[in-house]
């Protein structure tokens, strides 16, 4: 009994840590940032409740929240199916060579482990219109587009810009964990398909992708949450401009709170922003289903 | 026990170690001796001994690496201060860029750590911090305890920075938004410095047809562009635009505002083509570089303009924005003032006062005028032959000049009013919107959070 007794302690001390942390830099602020979304607040003076006031203005009158919305959802779909394409394909082309295969991976997996800040105002500087791209298009007689400057259309260019430089910075986590989980299919699976007359797209298509379904839920769902909540490449590219048409919710939330001190209202988008990512996360497990094909 | 000593030992370090790895930092960079929040030092030949009364100064742009001529007076204000109090009191520099500026005060100031003195914008800038009680007020110190300070200023200087009789800062340069213009390109296309915005109209097409950019502006610095629709907003309507709007007695979408709009976006065709995406520094190169013929800027571009390419000095002039025919007041000039304020929680008042007297000393003046090329707040004498020459050509403009306005974006009832503002205008120049059409957003932004209708 007091070995037992003993070992609860050992577990509480053990368990504290985690638990401490949580509640106080996940839990504690969540329940702050729900009241603080039915509140009129600036930070400077003390949180005056309005009750869902900010949750009605967010819907029925500001444009730039529609804009946000938009954007964030484009953004979603954009990255969920071009990281999960091109990951895939680069993890399947990698685990097939043998030859430079570790440079490649390097190579491909280094823009992950670089600043995004960094990175965002590197491409900044190449889409500038009097610098990088287009000074070289110009030599050739070519005047390039406005990159990150177009407003026109529903998705504006420098949404599809943004999400193109998304895809090249982190593609490489994708195909990192494809490679694990295809690293880890027998090779004995595929030696039998081979007898059985499979060819190398038969083996792909009924092997390999059912045998990666569930790194696919991992993956999406990474990839889907962090787009959603997806700041840093925006807000160093274009701040949300041209007249917010590149804000998406985590930028706009920024302007609204850190801009305008409206820390209610941002309290509000953070929220919108939660539950999306909550809603995301339980769709995608909800819709694609995991068999066991192996024991 | 030893064993549960260290698993405890272990789980509270653990702990610890995570936690600190929360802790924010505010240390923005600049400084050779920074360590962390607040305590950023400058470069200067004194360093703090940590025995003295240390004080805290926040500014918009890094002291160690910049190359405009006002900042880099700021940093010789910082070090005068610390080798003039050496061993009684020290200021550290905490520096951001611009952009970040009023994020990262504001964070601070909610924390509880507002700096002791920091720079601020008139406008609702100023107005959020006085409004929240971060901003001392500065009355009693400059009309009773240091009036002789106070009788250095220049008359009506402290009037932006006033509210209901209370003096909540103190200027230490103030700018006007002039044309400054490239001589040898007007004199190669052949016009004259225009008076009127037809003749402005003409110039500019004499300008295009000689194959040099008539106006450089940057519509990606929203602001940049949205100063000279303060000026056509302010020439067709004058004063009364401004205070009636504000006041809700006029509409966004009345005449004399959709008149502006129009002309901003027949004068935009005479922008550089980049204009779009060209940043406010971008703009200002195109200039000096003799890319464009006119550059619609604060006086603060001097420093800039001298400091990037002191060549050019010779063949920049300057003039005054052009009149609307049978529009308004024509001799009205946009200003701003930089502003010092002093924390209402500061324990160092005495440090802080010495600082702000330091940046309004005659030195300090001097070098503003005659250095930095911006006018100065105090009534110092300035040698004029020292000065840049855009100088004593603003100086000659100021002499008409029969009123002042701030930026218009800076005028509005907030800062989000101002932003709505600028995206408007951007809207139009884009073509995103017709001009009664961008205008319409600002009055419902108007209706739904100002007049509250």
């Amino acid at each position: 009994m007091n070995r037992l007794l003993e070992d609860r302690k050992a577990a509480f001390i053990f368990i504290a840590p985690a638990f401490l942390l949580f509640t106080l830099i996940l839990f504690v602020p969540i329940i702050q940032v729900i009241y603080y979304s039915l509140c009129n607040y600036t930070g400077l003076t003390k949180p005056d409740f309005v009750g869902l006031k900010n949750y009605i203005d967010l819907f029925t009158s500001d444009e730039t929240m529609k804009i946000a919305l938009k954007n964030s959802i484009f953004f979603m779909l954009f990255s969920g199916v071009t990281q999960q394409i091109v990951g895939l394909f680069l993890a399947v082309l990698l685990t097939n060579i043998k030859a430079g295969r570790n440079l490649f991976k390097n190579i491909y997996y280094l823009p992950c482990v670089l600043s995004s800040a960094a990175l965002g105002l590197l491409w900044a500087f190449l889409f500038n219109p009097k610098i990088g791209i287009n000074n070289l298009l110009s030599t050739f007689g070519i005047q390039g587009p406005n990159w990150l400057f177009d407003t026109k259309g529903f998705i504006p260019l420098p949404m599809w810009v943004i999400g193109c430089v998304a895809l090249w910075q982190y593609v490489g986590q994708n195909m990192m964990l494809y490679m694990a989980q295809i690293s880890g299919i027998s090779r004995d699976i595929y030696e039998a398909s081979y007898i059985d007359g499979a060819s190398r797209g038969q083996s792909f298509r009924f092997i390999t992708l059912p045998l990666i379904k569930p790194m696919l839920i991992t993956t999406l769902s990474l990839n889907c949450i962090g787009s959603l909540k997806f700041f840093d490449l925006i807000y160093n590219m274009t701040q949300g401009g041209p007249n917010h048409r590149t804000d998406v919710l985590a930028t706009h939330l920024y302007t609204q709170g850190f801009k305008y001190y409206k820390y209610g209202y941002a309290s509000a988008i953070s929220m919108i922003l939660l539950i999306l990512c909550l809603f995301t996360t339980f769709l995608i497990s909800k819709c694609i289903k995991v068999e066991t094909y192996e024991s | 026990m030893v064993k549960r000593f260290v698993s405890g030992f272990l789980a509270a370090a653990l702990v610890l170690g995570s936690l600190s790895g929360c802790s924010v930092s505010t240390d923005t960079g600049g400084g050779a001796g920074s360590s962390g929040a607040t305590t950023e030092t400058t470069s200067g030949s004194v360093t703090a001994t940590g025995k003295e009364e240390q004080i805290t100064w926040m500014f918009w742009d890094d002291l160690n690496a910049t190359e405009d001529l006002i900042s880099k007076g700021y940093k010789q204000v910082i070090d005068r201060f610390n080798e003039q109090y050496k061993g009684k009191y020290y200021c550290n520099v905490v520096t951001t860029n611009l952009e970040e500026y009023p994020t990262k005060l504001n964070a601070l100031v909610t924390s509880g750590n507002t700096p002791d003195v920091f720079i601020c914008n008139p406008g609702p800038n100023l107005t959020q911090y006085v409004e929240s009680g971060a901003a001392a007020d500065l009355t009693d110190i400059l009309k009773n305890q240091e009036s002789q300070w106070y009788g250095t200023f220049t008359d009506g200087i402290f009037e932006r920075i006033t509210y209901d009789g209370k003096i909540m800062a103190v200027p230490t340069n103030f700018a006007a938004a002039c044309v400054f213009y490239n001589t040898d390109i007007f004199k190669k296309a052949g016009v004259e410095v225009p008076k009127t915005y037809d003749e402005l109209l003409a110039a500019c097409k004499k300008i295009k047809e000689a194959g040099y950019t008539p106006i450089s502006c940057s519509a990606g610095t929203a602001w940049c562009l949205s100063m000279i629709a303060g000026y056509l907003c302010d020439r067709e309507g004058g004063p009364d635009n401004l205070v009636d709007v504000n006041a809700g007695k006029i509409e966004w979408t009345s005449k004399t505002f959709v008149d502006a709009a129009t002309k901003l976006k027949e004068l935009s065709q005479y922008f550089q083509d980049t204009a779009a995406g060209d940043s406010n520094d971008q703009a200002t190169a195109n200039f000096y570089n003799g890319d464009a013929a006119m550059l619609v800027q604060g006086s603060w571009a001097i420093a800039q303009i001298n400091g990037n390419n002191p060549e050019f000095e010779d063949k920049c002039g300057v003039f005054q924005f052009p009149a609307i025919e049978g529009g308004s007041d024509p001799n009205r000039m946009i200003v701003k003032t930089d502003n010092l304020v002093m924390s209402s929680t500061t324990k160092h008042k005495e440090a802080a006062l010495a600082l702000m007297k330091m940046f309004t000393d005659d030195t300090a003046q001097k070098y503003t005028a005659e250095v930095a090329g911006k006018i100065p707040v105090t009534k110092v004498s300035i040698d004029y032959d020292k000065a840049p020459k855009q100088f004593a050509y603003i100086n000659d403009i100021l002499k008409n000049v029969t009123g002042t306005l701030g930026f218009y974006n800076e005028s509005l009832a907030s800062v989000e009013a101002g932003d709505t503002f600028d995206a408007a205008m951007v809207d139009v120049f884009l073509g995103n919107a017709e001009p009664q059409q961008a205008l319409q957003k600002v009055q419902d932004f108007y209706n739904k959070n100002v007049w509250k209708k």
